[in-house]
């Protein structure tokens, strides 16, 4: 299997002389093809802070990330923005769509600054607005759908360039249950069928059972880490909870 | 907090800078240098009154804009006071004096701003009126006083209308206030078409020649109606058609950033139309206001010169009159004597066979000189002229205030009613140096000598006595004298007097018009940068959004200069374009404007407010890309 995420020894330091905060504190991370990862921890463990980090929107301290075999580190702020471009995808707890676009345009969007052939790029288009059932809703604005429609639509922009790699933050944090679910079957059906490679940062333990492997962050530091294997969802789920409430003051963000 | 202090600035800056602008230009109506400097009438000192009424609608409407503006940033912290528990009246007090005092201490500010500046002013003034530039640092009580009680009243305006803003919204409304996004517009076929035809109309109706008054005024309101309402359409509905179209190819649409610019220009349209309309408009007044202004000024000399060709003529009366005259124009040492000479003009009633000169003629007299007179009199004049003539030749002299030209002439017959028969003479050609002094229907014909002493045998010439001095621009006290012993029937007209009632006139037109163009141009200006300066920052997030999604930060800055460009753009287009219009309207309406070449004029005031309005559109952009980058 091939590598897509290779991080070592990454360490993210806030702050200046005397008032030092470590938000990443040596983190070891290996994301391979076509897995797909979930991130939890309690509030200011450094989930946000490792997602941003790989997301190349924050610079680690010290430490290499390797992705799809570059090195984000050296890059400066043309090639960063590029490699944004081609090799990575995301998906936010706020959506981020653009309120000036229409749910077809948003997702065209990361192709049309890629400069895609209008062909091809239609092509796609119907392709992923399939997979995330919204088809319907092509010429619709952001504001006359609903939230679950506006993460899917969000999904389907970020996965729509093929990236290497694909960041969720919280993406399930917006929505009721039923969009929430529909989400993550599309997400898991993404990882099984097309490959993609998922780094999803969540909370939940519902959204985390949908994730072949599951890493647990505490106070900057890997805490552990659990495979799915062969269990069930509903086993997965189960053992996440275990975990929570081991790692304390999670369990109080599952509720 | 600190945005919060960003606002109250803002908003204080502008009333400052009415009351300034206000200040500054009342206290020059009542500056006694100014007053002494202006010789001819004191209805010239209308101009100034016009001007401040002028100001006073602009100055109000600025404020009121800016007022709107900054309560529409501040409904939030209104309905937060609500929220936790201050009674509505209480509120509403509290905003009355907020503002009651800002306009108070906007208005000290101001005054003290104003008197400085009042006395750069009052120099660009005198210097325009060619005075003596003596300037003292008074301080006018009057204009403070006039000053004061207009801004009072504006304040006393906005102050009730923040006090009516708690009751004017519900709690719910003032919270969403900063949401209130623009919904994306619909697109109408029908109104963009509206609006090319509502334009095309008033370039129309601004084309057609006037033929008499009523219908000139009626042509004028429906001129203004049609440019407004077709700019607002235009701004409206065309330009998001417009945007549409382009979205609609695909293939250009869907590369780069031009997805991101041109829907969020569509999406910004909607609630900038009023404002784009109102810079357009005013650019337009602007540039012809002032290239009409700087055309008066700029050809008054040339004007004058074919108003009073000699620098003084008077008719022969008495010849104890006229020896009185000479003799007090030859005593002026320091204007030399160049020539004199005695011009003899038979008035004549007669008909024209062509119908555009019959016009103009009507029933008035014709004036009838000599070949040998018209060649002599422009030979002391310094002009070149051999005009020779035989029979029943005669040639045209261009009337003032006309455009006609030897074609009008050419081939056509005037008919003289002399007392006993009807004499038919054919145009050869016609002429544009004058020799007479303009009096209406200035209509004169050059003949033979042959034919002149034939009709001077039927109806005796009058005599034009006519002197040419060096110098003829300063001949003040010559000019006084003159005046003195001249009755009203000798007309006297002395090149002096016709040169600097145009300078007065012209140059304080100049300067208000001027005047008032800047302070329009510093507006409209300022209302772009604060309307940019907000939007930019609702745009941050979407930016933000862009930049995660790998857009580099010199692609971004490549959309915002796009949609800027757009912005300063069309607006400055459509008003050269519109002002151009509206110069040629004011040249039929201005009589005397015609005939006068109004490119340089026209360039000069175009390149000056592009300069200007460049230095906006920069400032705005490094802002607006500040703002966003951070």
């Amino acid at each position: 299997m091939n590598i897509v995420v290779d991080a070592k020894n990454i360490k993210k330091v806030y702050g200046t002389k005397g008032n030092v905060f470590t938000a990443l504190d040596n983190i070891d991370l290996n994301v391979y093809e076509g897995e797909f990862v979930g991130v939890m921890g309690p509030s200011g463990a450094g989930k946000s802070t490792l997602l941003n980090v790989l997301a190349t929107i924050d610079q680690p301290t010290s430490g290499d990330i390797h992705i799809d075999g570059t090195n984000i580190v050296n890059l400066n702020e043309e090639q960063l923005a590029t490699f944004r471009r081609e090799k990575l995808g995301f998906i936010f707890q706020d959506y981020n769509l653009l309120d000036t676009l229409t749910v077809k345009e948003n997702i065209i969007l990361p192709l049309a600054l890629a400069k895609v052939d209008v062909n091809e790029l239609e092509e796609r288009v119907h392709e992923v607005t399939r997979t995330f059932g919204i088809s319907q809703i092509l010429e619709k604005y952001p504001y006359q759908i609903s939230g679950g429609q506006k993460q899917r639509t969000a999904a389907a922009r970020a996965i729509v360039t093929k990236p290497s790699l694909l960041l969720a933050d919280e993406p399930t944090g917006a929505l009721d249950s039923k969009s929430a679910t529909d989400l993550l079957e599309s997400l898991k059906e993404l990882s099984e069928i097309n490959l993609a490679t998922i780094l999803l940062v969540t909370h939940d333990a519902f959204a985390a059972s949908y994730c072949n492997r599951v890493i647990f962050i505490k106070d900057g530091k890997m805490f552990t880490e659990l495979v799915k294997g062969k269990s069930t969802r509903k086993e997965f789920f189960q053992k996440v909870l275990d975990v929570l409430s081991a790692l304390g003051g999670g369990l109080s963000d599952t509720i | 907090m600190i945005g919060n202090v960003k606002n109250y600035l803002l908003y204080f800056i502008s009333m400052i800078f009415s009351v300034v602008i206000y200040y500054t230009f009342v206290s020059l109506q009542y500056s006694p240098e100014v007053k002494k400097a202006i010789e001819s009438s004191d209805s010239i000192l209308n101009i100034f009154i016009a001007g401040s009424v002028v100001l006073v609608l602009f100055v109000a409407i600025f404020i009121f804009y800016s007022n709107s503006f900054f309560t529409k940033k501040r409904k939030k912290e209104v309905g937060l006071y609500s929220l936790l528990g201050l009674r509505k009246k209480t509120i509403g007090k509290m905003l009355f004096y907020e503002n009651i005092i800002m306009g108070g201490i906007a208005v000290m500010i101001g005054i003290i701003v104003g008197t400085i500046l009042s006395k750069l002013f009052t120099l660009i003034v005198l210097r325009l009126l060619n005075a003596p530039v003596e300037v003292s640092f008074g301080i006018s009580l009057d204009a403070i006083v006039n000053t004061f009680i207009v801004f009072l009243m504006i304040s006393l305006f906005t102050s009730f209308r923040a006090y009516r803003l708690i009751y004017r919204f519900k709690l719910i409304e003032l919270f969403r206030a900063e949401k209130e996004g623009e919904k994306v517009p619909k697109i109408s076929f029908i109104a963009a078409l509206t609006s090319i035809i509502l334009i095309a109309l008033s370039y129309w109706l601004g084309y057609q020649p006037p033929t008499n008054n009523i219908q000139v005024l009626t042509n004028l309101l429906l001129f203004l109606f049609c440019i407004v309402l077709g700019t607002y359409l235009l701004f409206r509905f065309l330009t998001i058609y417009l945007l549409r179209l382009l979205q609609n190819k695909k293939t250009s649409y869907y590369k780069g950033t031009n997805l991101v610019g041109i829907s969020q220009l569509i999406y910004r349209i909607n609630g900038n139309a009023r404002t784009l309309t109102m810079i357009a408009l005013l650019s337009a007044v602007t540039i012809s206001a002032i290239s009409v202004g700087y055309s008066f000024y700029y050809t008054n000399e040339k004007q004058a010169e074919k108003e009073a060709p000699f620098s003084y003529m008077h008719i022969s009366t008495s010849e104890s009159v006229d020896k009185q005259i000479e003799d007090v124009i030859q005593s002026d040492r320091e204007h030399s004597f160049i020539g004199q000479m005695d011009i003899p003009v038979i008035h004549v009633n007669g008909e024209v066979s062509s119908p555009l000169l019959q016009d103009y003629l009507k029933n008035g007299p014709i004036k009838i000189i000599s070949e040998n007179t018209y060649n002599e009199a422009l030979k002391i004049v310094g002009k070149e002229s051999n005009i020779q003539l035989t029979g029943n030749q005669t040639i045209g002299i261009r009337p003032l205030l006309t455009e006609y030209t030897s074609n009008d002439f050419e081939e056509h017959l005037v008919t003289l009613q002399l007392p006993n028969t009807e004499l038919d003479l054919a145009f050869s050609a016609m002429v544009e140096d004058r020799i007479l002094p303009w009096s209406y229907p200035d209509f004169a014909i050059v003949v033979s000598n042959q034919m002149f002493s034939e009709i001077a045998a039927q109806v005796t010439p009058v005599t034009i006595k006519a002197y040419e001095v060096a110098g003829e621009k300063t001949t003040k006290d010559t000019t006084v004298q003159l005046q003195k012993l001249a009755s009203e029937e000798m007309q006297l007209i002395t090149y002096y007097n016709i040169y600097r009632k145009g300078l007065e006139s012209g140059g304080l037109n100049l300067f208000i018009l001027g005047f008032l163009g800047l302070v329009f141009l510093a507006a409209t200006g300022c209302i772009i940068y604060f309307k940019q300066i907000t939007e930019s920052h609702e745009d941050r997030s979407r930016y933000e959004i862009l930049r995660k999604i790998g857009v580099s930060k010199k692609e971004v800055n490549a959309v915002i200069r796009k949609q800027m460009m757009f912005v300063f753009g069309l607006p400055l287009i459509i008003g050269v374009v519109h002002g151009l219009v509206i110069l040629q309207i004011a040249s039929n309406i201005f009589s005397v404007l015609i005939g006068t070449n109004l490119t340089v004029p026209i360039v000069i005031t175009t390149l000056l407010y592009f300069i200007i309005y460049l230095s906006y559109y920069l400032l705005t952009l490094t802002t607006v890309k500040k703002t966003v980058n951070n």
